[in-house]
């Protein structure tokens, strides 16, 4: 019984997330305060409707991404302020020197590297408005530069653990280290990139060749402007920090397995130690309610996994998956990448990650290599390009193109990005055989 | 002098709406003013995490789309005058107008793959917007 309101809640709560019935964060919270709600109030009349109590909620809120998450927020925050993204952007379009294919290789390489490192939705922020002025200042279609920013940036964000939201909750439910999952992500991402960037060069070729070879200067000038660099004081202070916290992440193994979580937090709070912006100004500024979404939903998929309603889910993959690791690798990776091009690809993760534990723990090889493990990482955070509503980046870029009076359909979207999700999907898969 | 108010953003439907609306300046020897909404409405139903002020990133935007219609309109001979406002696009919109004045708001329809259901919303805010403002609302 308890298992069976603890899934209808997951349900309600996911078509919520994935069809922007309501905000995320609210979805999420609802979700947890019903499982709350019916295991201390229904569970005091009807025994078999305890589903979670509050003391086992926390534990299974995983608070490593909610510190890791909470950190690179506060790196954000900082950096984005010293403007360097749109500096580097209107240094390459100068470097490009009128060469449109240079322009959007770098713009692409630039967020790629920062969605790896950074939080992909502020890179993807930061960068769009930029790119969709460089576009219409050099008269090609704002498309043919945002739609490959926002693909690159969920499969550069692929590469390192605090990238992508599914990257940042598999990894760290699995326990592994900075390093460890860069060597297992970053060579498959960076793959995917240039195979990516391959199939854009073909998609666009002809609005490359488009592009207008004299640019207004007053328009130049807006843009330099609007690039230059604020604050070079805080910029290098910042950048100080950063190179030592992502040592840090690197040697943290050293020190009794120190949790990425409790790195980013030290260099946040060194940074803001050390830069002294004012701290209300900087808490407003932390994202509380992607935090709060994160909370929401470990609790709501926890109420799933405790009442058994999970197990019974795994228990049936299992048996299609067989005792063929590699069957059952591929298996998770296309349900992932397919389920994440479709819905939400946060919720599905957490959804998924106790079906990924019971497969690794019944399959046999599968626990030593880890490959279902990778493969869920993969096959979200790459599947998450199929379709608008994918991921977040996707949304953002939708409403920010939207704001500039460009309208990105659904359609559309899928027709540019089915291919490259596609061929990275199937270069992710050929990935996971000959690797593990 | 009559002011006319061109909502305006980047797209080629704006830019169709920005000729238009130089031309009935021009006509009627009136004063031409392009307005653009930074409007994060968008964002309100995802949880991804913004640190970034981006009120502010979209009005800079704003003014760069809003630099570009005065240019064009200076090339047709016209000073036009530009203005940003941040919020909600129809709120906004409505509120300039009675602002500054206008009697005469100049919209572009929505273009290239609008579904038959967006082009019967635009042209219930068109009609709206008009019983709203009181002014004569022109699109195309």
């Amino acid at each position: 019984m308890a298992a069976l309101i603890a899934t209808f809640i997951f349900v309600l709560v996911f078509v919520a997330i994935s069809f922007h019935l309501l905000h995320e964060t609210a979805a999420a919270l609802l979700g947890a305060v019903a499982v709350f709600l019916v295991t201390y109030i229904g569970g005091s009349f009807v025994p078999d409707l305890h589903i979670l109590s509050f003391d086992d909620a926390m534990t299974f809120v995983d608070w490593n991404v909610i510190f890791l998450i909470l950190g690179m927020m506060i790196f954000m925050a900082v950096l984005a302020e010293t403007n360097i993204f749109k500096w580097m952007a209107f240094q390459l379009y100068r470097l490009s020197k009128g060469n449109t294919w240079r322009l959007v290789a770098g713009l692409l390489l630039l967020t790629a590297v920062g969605s790896a490192f950074l939080n992909d939705v502020t890179v993807v922020l930061l960068l769009v408005p930029l790119s969709i002025q460089i576009s219409v200042a050099i008269g090609i279609h704002p498309f043919v530069l945002v739609i490959p920013e926002v693909l690159i940036s969920n499969i550069g964000g692929a590469a390192t653990l605090i990238g992508n939201p599914p990257s940042t909750i598999v990894g760290s439910h699995i326990g592994v280290s900075f390093t460890e999952y860069l060597v297992n992500m970053a060579p498959i991402a960076v793959i995917c990139m240039l195979a990516a960037m391959i199939v854009n060069r073909i998609q666009y070729r002809k609005e490359y060749k488009r592009s207008a070879k004299d640019v207004s200067p007053v328009l130049v000038e807006a843009l330099a402007s609007d690039s230059r660099i604020k604050n070079r004081s805080t910029l290098y202070k910042a950048l100080a920090i950063a190179a030592l916290t992502f040592a840090g992440f690197f040697v943290a193994d050293f020190f009794d397995g120190m949790p990425p979580g409790v790195v980013a937090l030290s260099g946040a709070v060194l940074l803001v130690a050390w830069v002294r912006p004012e701290m209300h100004k900087m808490l407003r500024e932390v994202d509380w309610t992607t935090l709060l979404f994160f909370i929401g939903l470990f609790i709501v998929v926890g109420g799933m996994e405790k009442t058994g309603a999970i197990e019974w889910l795994a228990t049936r993959v299992a048996i299609i998956a067989g005792e063929s690791v590699k069957r059952a690798a591929l298996l998770t990776t296309w349900v992932a990448g397919i389920a994440s091009g479709i819905v939400a690809n946060i919720p599905f993760t957490v959804a998924a990650l106790p079906v990924a534990d019971f497969l690794t723990e019944t399959i046999p090889q599968a626990a030593e290599s880890g490959i279902i493990y990778w493969g869920l990482i993969l096959g979200a955070d790459l599947g998450g390009n199929a379709t608008i509503l994918g991921s977040a980046p996707n949304i953002v870029a939708l409403g920010l193109l939207g704001q500039a009076g460009f309208r990105l359909t659904f359609g559309r979207f899928l027709r540019d990005a089915l291919p490259v999700t596609i061929t990275t999907m199937v270069l992710a898969s050929i990935w996971l055989l000959i690797r593990y | 002098m009559e002011i006319i108010l061109c909502a305006t953003r980047g797209g080629e439907e704006s830019i169709s709406a920005q000729y238009k609306a130089i031309e009935l300046a021009k006509e009627r020897g009136a004063r031409l003013i392009f307005l653009n909404v930074a409007d994060s409405s968008f964002l309100d139903r995802s949880a991804a995490a913004i640190v970034v002020d981006i009120q502010e990133e979209l009005s800079k935007m704003g003014e760069f789309f809003l630099m570009m219609a005065v240019e064009r309109a200076k090339a047709c001979g016209l000073e036009a005058e530009a203005v940003i406002r941040a919020g909600v696009f129809r709120a906004e919109l409505i509120q300039a107008t009675k602002d500054l004045g206008a009697s005469m708001i100049v919209l572009g329809k929505p273009g290239g793959g609008a579904s038959r259901l967006e082009l019967a919303g635009f042209d219930a805010f068109k009609e709206k917007l008009g019983q709203e403002t009181g002014v004569e609302v022109v699109s195309l």
